[in-house]
């Protein structure tokens, strides 16, 4: 959904009663195109903290470390910093942790007032291990980061941070001297500055009367101090310190100044990827000649391509990448937040970097990179990898995997802002059935509600929400209703009455309640911030007090950047207060905590058994624990089909990856090719939902005729025969912290032609897919990675060989999937109505030999939905083909449930004729199989196995 | 008749099949009985495509081996598969593979869920009940809406040639009119070439009885067999040296003091004046309304209102139905339009064209370019016509923004073919 513009269209259409000084309004802002208004938002220049931290160049550091103050203990070592410029001082602490990472937080020794440490994303205080002091001088100190011959090199003067791995440094900080603290200081003009700053120097005349001997830092605190005079009476002259206007609004800024920066450099890196939301390539782009990109929770109306503009999430960490090795940068910081990337390869052609090696006199390739906040402290991770997976590893040891989520919710989700009434609600799912289309869940955009009331359903258009439901339920369907953080602010209404009796709404600068303006008009914003009132907001999900609801009901949550029609930048005043921390503070947090406390709500009303489903737009750092995301309001162009791929991997780098952006484009009106190549395209995407804009026609799968219907049918159907594969890729995620969609570069690290790759994507390790996202296509250039590698066309069963260019002749039909030579991948072949019609259905084994005529793959069955996985209540087993024997065996001994489901097929692909198969069962039972072999394809058909899927067996060929 | 319990029902279909002649002693799990005659043999079973032959066993044993999927019509192996049901009591019908033992009854006579945690409950008997007091009831009303429709195309056949006849005495008077036009205008060459200030002849009409009745159907615009203030404010001018609207009270006094008059008040008031006076007129300007009127009723008998012209007379008629907020009004082949609580009308479309299937080509109308929409486009209105004993406005629905659906009953919809449905079973 939208921004302000959505309101608009709604509010003229349906409230013809409107006042015309208001329909005016409404008119006025909709005369813009269709694209973004970039003007809504800020650039670096119009962000007073970004443009005054970008004003400075790399240089010397004012920052020298103080090694006299150094404290190591076992856990971690401290010391003090201090700014040669103005004296004040930082404190430095710097851990080891465990999974080969090092945490470096610096906040000021005495600040003025706390600042800000984001809670909440962590999921645990991390493990430390022990550091110890290698060597030290006055002009640093080297410290040993455990047993893999890694050391931190601290330099003293200017201060600097180097992590070295025998010979070679891994990464530097401050190396260009960009590290900037901004401390909290007294407003000069005010009483109580005056007073401070007056008693402040007494104190200091008294200290060095008493003082026997001058200490040398007096002394050039002294030397320093005119400069540091002038250089303050400089810092009060740059505007927006402690005030700043952007269009009509201004922020006040209470504690004035508070931005923070540091620079890391990488050196050999030539790709780094990640810091999501933007609507970007997967790499990313260097920003020297334009804005950094900005991570700043917004609602972003008829988003802009290929830009580094901000989007509604923000995920702060970033992955370094070289052929040798991974490493990975986690700026743990809920502010607005810019990243810098420079480097000193960029813009050099092929041609440049081959002279440079020819006559010997490259420099090494180096990215540069740079972030600021406004506020905060700086506390940043680094993960030294070495693999991708590694960096994952790492990354989910911090802030948690990928929630598991139902089965059902992996199938396909069919959207529509809005489906009207619970009659359209009926007749779109008897369309499915008709038109013989599986589908999990249909959702309901905000028209379903009592005048935008969430928790409350409209009293004509669906008076019968139970029956409703229970009509979906009798065909094992779910529904999916939205529920937003903006609360109308109407006295009739009890939500409202509650959270405003509880004071559970965020505050404005004046003490008041905040109000903005959002769809249902005047609103409120609770405060997801507060532990009692995420309870109080989990506790609105019992089916007692959101009436109308059943299990089968699950929940959507927009507009939580969070989206204020009227706030700068369509979002909340920076100058809101959330308790004793300003929103300027946890702005990036807002949309996590929405969508935290509604999975808990969701948990809570089942008792604890059932798993949730939750999708947010707004997330951040840790998400993934709490369910999907989407790339939000896209358009039906083929340039948003194209970027959907980097936006879901780059989320799947940093820990989200059940992402997926509407199917069909959310603005605009597809044409029926586009929107037959975004269903191939979303069909292997984790997240599958088609979803349309109020004022587009209908688009459900069957009113493109009978072709088209049979082209979407087809494609949704492949989706749900793979379910069991993206089943288990998902609880791979959950286990592992691994992306589900992701780039081709992290299974083949060494390789650098899939460095920036983004066109196709890899579905776990072992399915490789190419859409089609250009208009008219005849064919498709893919990468097929790896040297002695093959790849199976899962159409056709044609054998690639790896590490070539393949071009694929396409047609309306095509979508190019590849199955890697050495994998088996479990499927259902039986596509029913929905993914629990399908539970008990029987499994066919696709087996892709490689060349060295072996194959691995895993199954994982569990009951679908609840949480008894975690009590070992599912099927674990490897599959395993080697000595033209096929196995199944248990790798989860202490895990136990029994299913349904057999072995239906075993369909092995790069096969040669046998003579005999036996299948030989746990009972030490043998019995013949009947095959089918077709030589033209090398392709093997063992006929029925008929072997239950959760027990031991083998099959033998002969 | 009692409903039976899933087993004795099963009991019943053998012995319809006995009963048949079928002699099968073992029954293949979801076929009709015109697919028997595949499975007779009972060694081996050819794929139905002829693509291949399968050891009889291998007929719905759960595993697809023909390519067709016609070995397991009784399963839900083959994708594409299709399972019978017979639905005894009810009507027999297909449904896909993929719903035997998912869980849903789909047949009514629970036979797609023989191995599954479904509950399903025999209703093939209360469906059939239902349906076939459904039919009958439909069979009523299809009756009924015939009748009406034979009334309504009786009516509308005499209504179509009083509107022709209509057409005709307007363009008789259109004529008339044009040629005294003509008469003047070279009367008034004539005259300002004489220079000569000679009293205006009579304009309109030479006291021909014939042109009374149309000069006052031309006067009274909208058809009420009045003529009002308006509609003489509209079409009569006053004329000195140049022609002039006239003002309402000279309006009134040509009504004779009142607001409105009648055919024969005006025979001997009005009509006098317009004949004799001179100093009135039917305007030539009202020539251009009479074109304007004249082209519009061609228009309208332009329409095509079917083959009886039964839909004649929806024409001048106008329909309404409140959905929530909203009163939605249908006047056919003119317009629709909606209007919210507050009073708002918006136009949802004006009279199109007929869009019907080939099969019903007056099953479904169009109406185009209402109000615009905010994101371009303007709003359109579909109505679908069915079948009923009155003629109304029975739902209304906006599917798409600014694209609206109308259910409209009347009899005229009502078509013969419909009788032929109905309830036929194979068994």
């Amino acid at each position: 959904m939208g921004g302000v513009k959505r309101s608009i269209i709604k509010m003229a259409t349906f409230t013809g009663s409107m006042a015309p000084v208001l329909v005016l309004w409404l008119a006025m802002s909709l005369s813009g195109t269709w694209a973004v208004d970039k003007g809504n938002f800020k650039t670096c220049d119009q962000s007073a903290f970004c443009k005054r931290q970008r004003a400075l160049k790399p240089g010397d550091s004012p920052y020298r470390a103080l090694l006299e103050t150094m404290e190591l203990t076992n856990t971690r070592l401290t010391l003090q910093l201090i700014n040669d410029n103005n004296k004040v001082r930082l404190l430095l602490e710097l851990y080891r942790l465990q999974g080969n990472m090092t945490r470096v937080k610096i906040n000021e020794l005495k600040p003025l007032k706390p600042r800000f440490e984001v809670p909440d994303v962590l999921i645990t205080e991390p493990s430390t291990e022990p550091l110890s002091l290698l060597s030290q001088d006055e002009n640093g100190v080297v410290l040993s980061l455990g047993t893999e011959s890694q050391r931190v090199i601290i330099s003293a003067r200017p201060f600097r941070l180097d992590i070295m791995e025998g010979p070679e440094v891994l990464m530097s900080l401050n190396s260009r001297g960009l590290l900037a603290f901004e401390h909290l200081r007294m407003r000069k003009d005010t009483f109580s500055y005056k007073v401070t700053s007056t008693v402040a120097s007494v104190w200091d005349n008294i200290k060095r009367l008493f003082s026997s001997q001058a200490e040398p830092e007096g002394e050039k605190k002294e030397e320093a101090d005119p400069a540091n005079q002038a250089e303050k009476e400089e810092e009060e002259k740059v505007d927006g310190m402690w005030e700043e206007t952007f269009k009509s609004h201004s922020d006040s800024k209470p504690n004035g100044p508070s931005a923070i920066s540091l620079d890391f450099s990488l050196p050999g890196v030539e790709h780094v990827y990640g810091i999501p939301e933007h609507a970007d390539t997967l790499r990313l782009k260097t920003t020297d000649n334009g804005d950094p990109y900005r991570l700043y929770n917004l609602d972003v109306f008829q988003y802009e391509l290929y830009n580094p503009m901000a989007l509604y999430g923000a995920v702060p960490v970033m992955l370094a990448h070289k052929a040798q090795r991974t490493t990975g940068i986690f700026w743990l910081n809920a502010a607005e937040t810019w990243v810098d990337i420079s480097s000193n390869t960029a813009g050099k052609t092929v041609f440049g970097k081959m002279l440079d090696y020819v006559q010997g006199s490259s420099e090494t390739p180096q990215t540069d990179v740079r972030w600021i906040s406004e506020s905060g402290i700086i506390d940043v991770f680094i993960m030294l990898g070495p693999t991708p997976k590694d960096v994952f590893s790492q990354y989910a040891s911090l802030t948690g995997t990928q929630s598991f989520p139902p089965l059902a919710a992996v199938g396909y989700h069919q959207c529509r802002w809005n489906y009207n009434d619970q009659e359209d609600v009926a007749s779109v799912d008897a369309g499915f059935d008709e038109h013989d289309i599986p589908y999990d869940y249909i959702w309901l955009d905000i028209e379903h509600t009592d005048g935008k009331r969430y928790f409350t359903w409209d009293s004509h258009k669906f008076a019968s929400p139970k029956e409703m439901l229970q009509a979906l339920e009798d065909k094992k369907r779910k529904m999916v209703a939205i529920v937003d953080p903006h609360i109308k602010v109407d006295s009739n209404y009890k939500i409202h009455n509650e959270i405003r009796n509880k004071g559970f709404y965020i505050k404005n600068k004046d003490g008041g309640d905040y109000e903005g303006w959002c769809w249902p008009g005047s609103a409120g914003y609770p405060d997801f911030t507060r532990p009692d009132m995420r309870a109080w907001w989990a506790s609105m999900f019992a089916y007692d007090q959101y009436e109308g609801t059943a299990e089968n009901l699950y929940t959507w949550n927009d507009m939580n950047e969070p989206s204020v029609f009227n706030g700068p930048e369509v979002t909340m005043h920076k100058d809101a207060v959330h308790g004793a921390w300003e929103h300027r503070d946890v702005h990036n947090l807002y949309g996590l905590y929405v969508q935290m406390a509604t999975a808990e709500g969701q948990i809570q009303r089942s008792g604890g058994v059932e798993r949730p489903f939750v999708l947010t737009r707004a997330f951040f750092a840790g998400s993934q624990r709490y369910g999907a995301v989407w790339t939000g309001d896209n358009a039906a162009e083929w340039d948003h089909l194209k970027v959907s791929i980097p936006m879901c991997l780059s989320l799947g780098l940093v820990g989200i990856s059940f992402c997926g952006a509407d199917v069909g484009g959310f603005f605009k009106s597809p044409s029926t090719e586009l929107l037959v190549r975004w269903y191939q395209t979303g069909a292997y995407q984790p997240f599958f939902r088609a979803h349309a804009h109020l004022d587009t026609p209908r688009r459900e799968p069957w009113l493109f005729g009978p072709e088209n219907t049979a082209l979407i049918r087809d494609v949704v159907r492949q989706r749900y025969t793979l379910l069991p594969y993206w089943y288990q890729q998902f609880y791979h995620a959950y286990r592992t912290g691994e992306p589900i969609m992701r780039p081709l570069w992290v299974e083949y690290p060494q390789d650098p032609a899939t460095f920036a790759l983004d066109d196709e994507f890899l579905i776990g390790k072992d399915l490789l897919v190419h859409p089609v996202t250009e208009e008219g296509a005849r064919g498709v250039t893919a990468y097929l990675p790896g040297k002695d590698q093959v790849w199976f066309d899962v159409h056709t069963f044609q054998k690639h060989n790896g590490a070539q260019s393949l071009y694929i002749p396409v047609t309306m039909s095509s979508i190019p999937v590849f199955q890697r030579g050495g994998s088996i991948i479990p499927r259902k072949m039986r596509v029913r109505r929905s993914s629990s019609c399908m539970t008990h259905d029987p499994y066919t084994l696709y087996v892709a030999l490689n060349l060295q005529r072996t194959a691995e793959g895993e199954l994982y069955i569990d009951d679908g939905h609840t949480f008894n996985y975690e009590k070992k209540e599912f099927i674990h087993r490897r599959l395993s083909f080697a000595k033209n024997m096929l196995s199944s065996v248990n790798l989860a001994t202490d895990a136990e449930f029994s299913t349904g489901s057999w072995i239906e097929r075993i369909v092995i692909l790069g096969a040669s004729k046998p003579s005999k198969v036996t299948l030989k069962t746990a009972d030490g039972q043998e019995s013949q199989l009947e095959f089918d072999f077709d030589a033209s394809m090398s392709v093997l058909t063992l006929r029925k196995p008929g072997v239950n899927a959760g027990l031991d067996w083998n099959v033998m060929l002969q | 008749f009692i409903i039976l319990p899933p087993d004795m029902h099963f009991h019943m279909i053998i012995v319809a099949v006995f009963w048949f002649g079928f002699v099968d002693s073992r029954k293949i799990r979801g076929i009709s009985s015109s697919y028997k005659r595949f499975f007779r043999e009972r060694k081996s079973f050819l794929c139905i495509d002829g693509s291949k032959i399968i050891p009889f066993e291998q007929v719905n044993d759960d595993y697809c081996d023909c390519e067709d999927g016609s070995d397991e019509p009784g399963t839900s192996a083959c994708p594409q598969g299709r399972f019978y049901c017979t639905n005894l009591g009810f009507r027999p019908h297909y449904i896909p593979s993929s719903r035997v033992n998912d869980g849903i009854c789909d047949c009514c006579d629970a036979s797609d869920e023989y191995n599954s945690h479904a509950h399903c409950q025999n209703a093939c008997w209360n469906l059939g009940q239902r349906e076939r007091a459904y039919v009958e009831g439909q069979m009523r009303t299809l009756d009924e809406g015939l009748q009406l429709k034979q009334q309504l195309i009786e009516e509308g056949v005499l209504l179509w040639r009083e509107k022709q006849a209509q057409l005709r005495e307007l363009q008789q008077v259109a004529e008339d009119l044009q040629t005294k036009l003509e008469e003047r205008r070279s009367r008034k060459q004539e005259a300002d070439r004489l220079k000569e200030q000679t009293p205006r002849p009579p304009e309109a009409g030479d006291g021909q009885n014939s042109t009374v009745t149309g000069t006052f159907k031309l006067l009274d615009s909208n058809k009420d067999g009045s003529i009002t203030v308006d509609e003489v404010q509209a079409k009569v001018a006053l004329v000195h040296d140049e022609e002039r609207v006239l003002s309402e009270d000279e309006a009134v006094a040509l009504l004779g003091g009142d607001h409105q008059m009648d055919l024969t008040t005006f025979q001997h008031t009005l009509w006098d004046i317009l004949t004799n006076g001179g100093r009135v007129k039917v305007s030539a300007l009202s020539n251009t309304f009479l074109f304007v009127f004249l082209s519009d009723l061609r228009e309208k008998l332009a329409i095509d209102y079917g083959p009886d012209w039964e839909f004649l007379f929806l024409n001048s008629q106008c329909y309404k139905l409140k959905v929530y907020e909203y009163t939605y009004t249908l006047c056919p082949f003119n317009q629709v339009t909606q209007q919210s609580t507050a009073g708002t009308e918006v136009s949802l479309g004006r009279w199109g064209m007929w869009e019907g299937p080939p099969k019903n080509q007056y099953g479904r109308m169009v109406y185009e370019n209402g109000e615009p929409c905010w994101q371009g486009g303007s709003r359109s209105t579909t109505v679908t016509l069915t079948c009923g004993t009155e003629t109304a406005l029975r739902s209304v629905k906006e599917p798409s923004k600014c694209q609206y659906i109308m259910d409209f009953q009347t009899p005229v919809a009502c078509q013969p073919v419909l009788k032929q449905r109905g309830i036929h079973s194979e068994l």
